[in-house]
């Protein structure tokens, strides 16, 4: 039985980044125009614990592309006794884009293939027992499915980032299901 | 007076060695377990997760007293337990183990403080002691207005919580759980994973045997379990949210 | 058709997959069923032999006797009874005869007078006779010669009872008491003689022994008495000699025949004597009649029986025993019942979960009710047929008339009444047993009966909230019985019938016991009695037995669930089996309790208990202790087997 694994990874050094964070900007702005700070707010409060993990710079960033592309348009905002804002506001351009994807039904990550060609990989090369590479896997997604709980119970009842929390657990479920017929298969097919 | 101070609280609740379990003879014959090692410390919370068949459950009987192993020991709180008489198996499951089922076993005549207060009842305790501790016990497990309710008249998280707090009512060194949410809808599955979460953090020793991640999630420790051996170890430790952001999708 | 062909088949499987069940069941109800038939059958059968004895001895229809009064001075009426032989209607007669009342002395023959005190010897009517034949009563002989000079031929019952044999030495002596008034009569014996058993013999003209009388020691005549002017005393009262004597009457006499000679040699004075005319009728079922309008109005006036009066008391033990077996089937017939209906009520819950089974062949709850039904009136109408003919068989042997009667009771008729009562009896206990599950099956749903929600335990709120403040056995086993009220109130009415039984035969025994005390040697009456009575008791703890047993392991496998439990939660297998134990004692007790009563009750009820003679209290307040004590013995087993099992096991196996 191997040593019990302490599961951790390093953390990347520029922070985490959202892929679709031009697209969640944009429908942000739809309500209202806002400042790069409302907007950033509004992001924190809807990633819950996971914000801190987001680059800090990088909304601001973001919305200059964003208005390079067209798709908003920024305005300068006298204040009285502070410094100048910018305000963003959404084009028609950006109105439309954000509408198309609303209404994209694409799913992020789908079926692991790269976990099942490593499986196959290590039973076809002798390099490994998948059995045993599939616990492995197992324990560090479980790892994860603990983080990820203890962090949604944490949350008060009815908060919005507490939902967010649910989907990384019930998606981790998902996977961890798969990940035991994975184990059924490979251990009826060696045994 | 804690009928547990006599118990020892210093080294590990519960301790095995080579812990072996066969079923049936000749051609029949099964290993349920294969030379178990096994240490749970006080105040820790094991999961052991593993396909059915793998053991797990006859683990959890041999550490209960509710099964004699074939080969090796069973440690409770420094005591030999594997030896011991039915009789004396008895009187330490009163005094110091709580078991929850997957089936919930409650009895189905009496109502869900009835159901609480049997073990301290059958521990000699007074019956108006019992049934305090009873109220008290329900009130842990947001079920004080379910009370005088049957089980039939229960949902089943509800029965399982009652089941739950029967399990505490002698203030049991260690929780054995067998599936606890094994018959459970989803919505019930997280009350009963909010009560397990709470038994954690206020220093009972659990031991839980589950095929629900989710529920093997709130351990500390993780035990993966397959043909009757124990085949992967981890500990659970909180994952900071770097960890989480990747699982959410933030790419890093 | 089909269904018909369905449910037998059904029936036969379910009745085959468990035959150690089926064949208690049928047990128990035979032995309802044979007892029954028994009861029913024994009438009559001894008539028969009563009517080859009276072939063959010539018997006579009409017996009378008269007698002296030796206070008084006074002689027998001879010429009365002499004018007897010419009545209208008297178409033959022997006699009269000398008879005088004596005391038998042999080896191992004893007797206790009316006080207790021990005789000596077996009291005895000796009659003289002729040796040549009589025309009327001439006794058969079934041993050696008649009457001879020193020789006795003593009547065959009383023979076999004193087991005394042809060249038997035998002293005959008679004893004299006087004065009678004052407390302590003197008696003494007058005259002893010595004689050698001649012969043995059987007659018709005397009722069979300890039961022989002549005339006016008879005791339907004593009770006749009461109304009549015998009963008033003397308008002038006579004077009584102060040394008058008179022989003491024997008790519970056996009949011995001599010479006549011989037989007045034994009387100490002529008044002492006494005579019997022995008379043939031209319509023998006149003779109730001649003796009816010839009641005697004085005491010296001659008392008469007819032979249907002496037939009937031949008849009389068979009789009792008759009404003793019939009482003893119901009584067997209801601990039958509550068995099977323990029997089948645990079956029931079984069987509501095969439903889902029979749902694939077209089946329903209500199917499963009619094969249950089925089966348990198939077994019924074979105990039924097989009762029959072990009572059947049986019959002969217990109206055995014994030595007193020549001819053996013949077969028994089976009359169209007997097997009708008989088997109505049988499907009745099964249909009786069986209805309530059987009700309850046919009315439930499919769909609930899959959910297995047949029958929940019953919830007593004040018996858990007492059962909580007794120790953990008590606790337990106050439980497990409130979870099955009917169960338990079939184990304590099965108890109470039992004890029931018991009781009454106890308070018998009481009764026949002291009256057996009085008699030389052995009843033969009472000592038949006393075997049915003692098969009759086994039959009943034996079936009383089983069903206990049968409750026990009932209850053991309907609390499965919770003595695991029970066990998980930390109750040590000796509590758990205790508990079971009692579960079952406690009902016992209350049965028991209440089965003395029933049984006193009953044998009164019975026209037992009149002589103020009562059971002793020891025995009585006995039976409670040890029937408790036998229930706990009987189900500790089944409890302590049932506790034993593997915890896991069974909450593994168990819905929760």
């Amino acid at each position: 039985m191997p040593e019990a694994a302490d599961v951790s990874i390093q953390e990347p050094t520029h922070g985490y980044q959202l892929r679709v964070v031009q697209e969640v900007l944009l429908a942000l702005l739809a309500k209202e125009a806002s400042h790069g700070y409302e907007l950033r707010a509004r992001l924190q409060l809807a990633l819950g614990p996971l914000a801190e993990a987001l680059n800090a710079g990088h909304v601001y960033v973001t919305l200059n592309r964003l208005e390079k592309a067209g798709l908003v348009t920024s305005e300068r905002v006298g204040q009285t006794d502070r410094p100048d804002r910018k305000v963003y506001v959404l084009t028609d351009a950006g109105h439309a884009r954000v509408i198309e994807w609303l209404e994209d039904t694409s799913w992020p990550k789908p079926a692991p293939a790269e976990f099942h060609l490593k499986l196959v990989a290590a039973a076809a090369a002798g390099l490994g027992d998948p059995v045993r590479l599939v616990d492995m896997q197992r324990h560090a997604l479980l790892a994860g499915l603990a983080a990820a709980q203890r962090a949604a119970l944490a949350e008060p009842d009815g908060s919005v980032a507490g939902l967010l929390l649910e989907g990384v657990v019930l998606r981790l479920q998902a996977d961890l299901r798969w990940l035991e017929a994975c184990a059924r298969y490979w251990n009826e097919t060696r045994g | 007076m804690n009928a547990n101070e006599s118990l020892s609280r210093v080294g590990p609740v519960l301790r095995t060695r080579g812990l072996e379990k066969e079923y049936g003879r000749g051609e029949g014959l099964v290993h349920a377990l294969n030379a178990v090692e096994l240490e749970v410390a006080s105040g820790e919370t094991l999961a052991v997760m593993g396909p059915s068949g793998c053991g797990k459950s006859t683990l959890l009987h041999l550490l209960g007293g509710l099964e004699r192993p074939s080969a090796g020991e069973v440690w409770l709180a420094g005591e030999r337990i594997d030896q011991l008489s039915e009789k004396a198996l008895a009187r330490l499951r009163r005094r110091a183990i709580g078991f929850v089922f997957q089936a919930f076993h409650l009895m189905d005549e009496l109502t869900a403080v009835e159901n609480v207060e049997l073990p301290a009842l059958l521990a000699g305790r007074s019956p108006r002691a019992a049934r305090r501790r009873a109220v008290e016990l329900l009130e842990r497990v947001g079920l004080t207005d379910r009370a005088k309710h049957l089980p039939s008249a229960l949902s089943g998280g509800e029965r399982q919580r009652v089941a739950i707090a029967r399990a505490l009512s002698n203030e049991p060194l260690v929780v054995l759980a067998d599936e606890p949410t094994g018959n459970l809808d989803s919505a019930a599955t997280l009350d009963v994973l909010r009560l397990l979460d709470g038994l954690r953090s206020s220093g009972q020793t659990l031991l839980i045997v589950t095929h629900d991640s989710r529920i093997a999630a709130t351990a500390d420790r993780l035990i993966s379990m397959r043909d009757g051996a124990f085949v992967e170890e981890t500990r659970l430790t909180h994952g900071t949210t770097g960890r989480l952001a990747e699982l959410a999708g933030l790419e890093g | 058709m089909g269904r018909i062909l369905l449910t037998c088949r059904l029936a036969a499987r379910d009745l085959r997959r468990r035959p150690a069940e089926a064949a208690l069941l049928l047990l128990a109800i035979i032995a309802a069923t044979t007892t029954l038939t028994l009861g029913l059958v024994l009438h009559g059968v001894t008539d028969e032999p009563y009517e080859s004895t009276r072939e063959a001895t010539a018997g006579p229809d009409v017996v009378a006797s008269v007698s002296g009064d030796p206070f008084l001075g006074q002689p027998a009426d001879l010429a009365a009874l002499e004018a007897l032989t010419d009545a209208p209607g008297v178409s033959d007669s022997s006699g009269p005869y000398p008879l005088v009342g004596v005391e038998l002395e042999a080896d191992g023959v004893t007797a206790r007078d009316l006080r207790g005190e021990d005789l000596g010897g077996a009291g005895v009517w000796a009659q003289g006779r002729d040796p040549a034949e009589a025309a009327v009563d001439q006794p058969e002989l079934t041993q050696g010669g008649w009457v001879r000079d020193g020789g006795v031929v003593v009547e065959a019952g009383f023979a076999d009872a004193l087991e005394l044999g042809v060249g038997d030495e035998i002293t005959l002596r008679t004893r004299v008491c006087g004065p009678w008034l004052g407390e302590a009569p003197d008696c003494r014996v007058a005259i002893r003689r010595s004689f050698e058993v001649a012969g043995v013999a059987v007659t018709a003209a005397a009722r069979p022994y300890p039961g022989v009388c002549f005339g006016r020691d008879c005791p339907e005549i004593a009770e006749a008495i009461e109304g009549s002017p015998l009963a008033d005393p003397p308008e002038d009262e006579p004077t009584i000699a102060a040394d008058a004597e008179a022989p003491q009457e024997p008790v519970e006499p056996g009949l011995v025949w001599l010479t006549e000679a011989d037989a007045r040699g034994l009387a100490p004075m002529e008044s002492g004597l006494s005579y019997v005319v022995n008379l043939k009728l031209a319509d023998p079922t006149d003779a109730p009649a001649f003796v009816d309008d010839r009641f005697p109005t004085t005491w010296s006036a001659p008392f008469l029986q007819s032979w249907q009066d002496i037939r009937d008391e031949h008849d009389q033990v068979v009789k009792d025993t008759a009404e003793v077996l019939r009482t003893g089937s119901w009584l067997l017939g209801l601990l039958a019942v509550a068995g099977v209906a323990v029997l089948v009520g645990g079956r029931m819950a079984d069987q509501s979960r095969r439903v889902g089974l029979l749902k694939a062949v077209g089946g329903t709850p209500r199917l499963v009710a009619v094969v249950l039904l089925a089966e348990y009136m198939a077994l019924a109408l074979l105990a039924a047929a097989v009762g029959l003919a072990a009572g059947w068989l049986a019959a002969p042997l217990l109206a055995d008339p014994g030595a007193s009667l020549v001819g053996s009771a013949g077969a028994p008729s089976l009359t169209m009444s007997t097997v009708g009562l008989v088997t109505a009896v049988a499907l009745g206990v099964a249909a009786v047993a069986t209805f309530v599950p059987a009700v309850r099956a046919a009315r439930i749903s499919t769909v609930q009966a899959l959910a297995d929600a047949a029958r929940p335990p019953r919830r007593t709120p004040w018996l858990i909230a007492i059962s909580a403040r007794l120790p953990v056995s008590m606790l337990l086993g106050l439980r497990v019985a409130a979870r099955r009220p009917r169960r338990a109130v079939l184990s304590a009415a099965s108890i109470f019938v039992a004890v029931t039984g018991i009781v009454a035969v106890l308070a018998a025994r009481a009764q026949f016991g002291h009256d057996a005390e009085l008699v030389g040697g052995t009843d033969p009456t009472t000592d038949r009695f006393n075997q049915v009575m003692l098969v009759l008791t086994v039959s009943l703890v034996a079936l009383a037995a089983v069903n206990a047993i049968a409750v026990t392991w009932a209850t053991a496998l309907d609390a499965r669930h919770s003595s695991a439990l029970a066990r998980a939660l930390g109750a040590t297998p000796r509590q758990v089996s205790t508990g079971l134990s009692a579960s079952q004692v406690l009902p016992a007790l209350v049965g028991a309790a209440l089965g003395i009563p029933g049984g006193l009750a009953l044998f009164a009820a019975l026209g037992g208990g009149g002589d103020g003679v009562s059971t002793p209290l020891w025995q009585l307040l006995a039976v409670v202790p040890v029937t408790v004590l036998v229930v706990a013995v009987l189900t500790a087993i089944p409890a302590r087997i049932s506790a034993r099992r593997p915890v896991a096991e069974v909450l593994a196996s168990e819905r929760a």
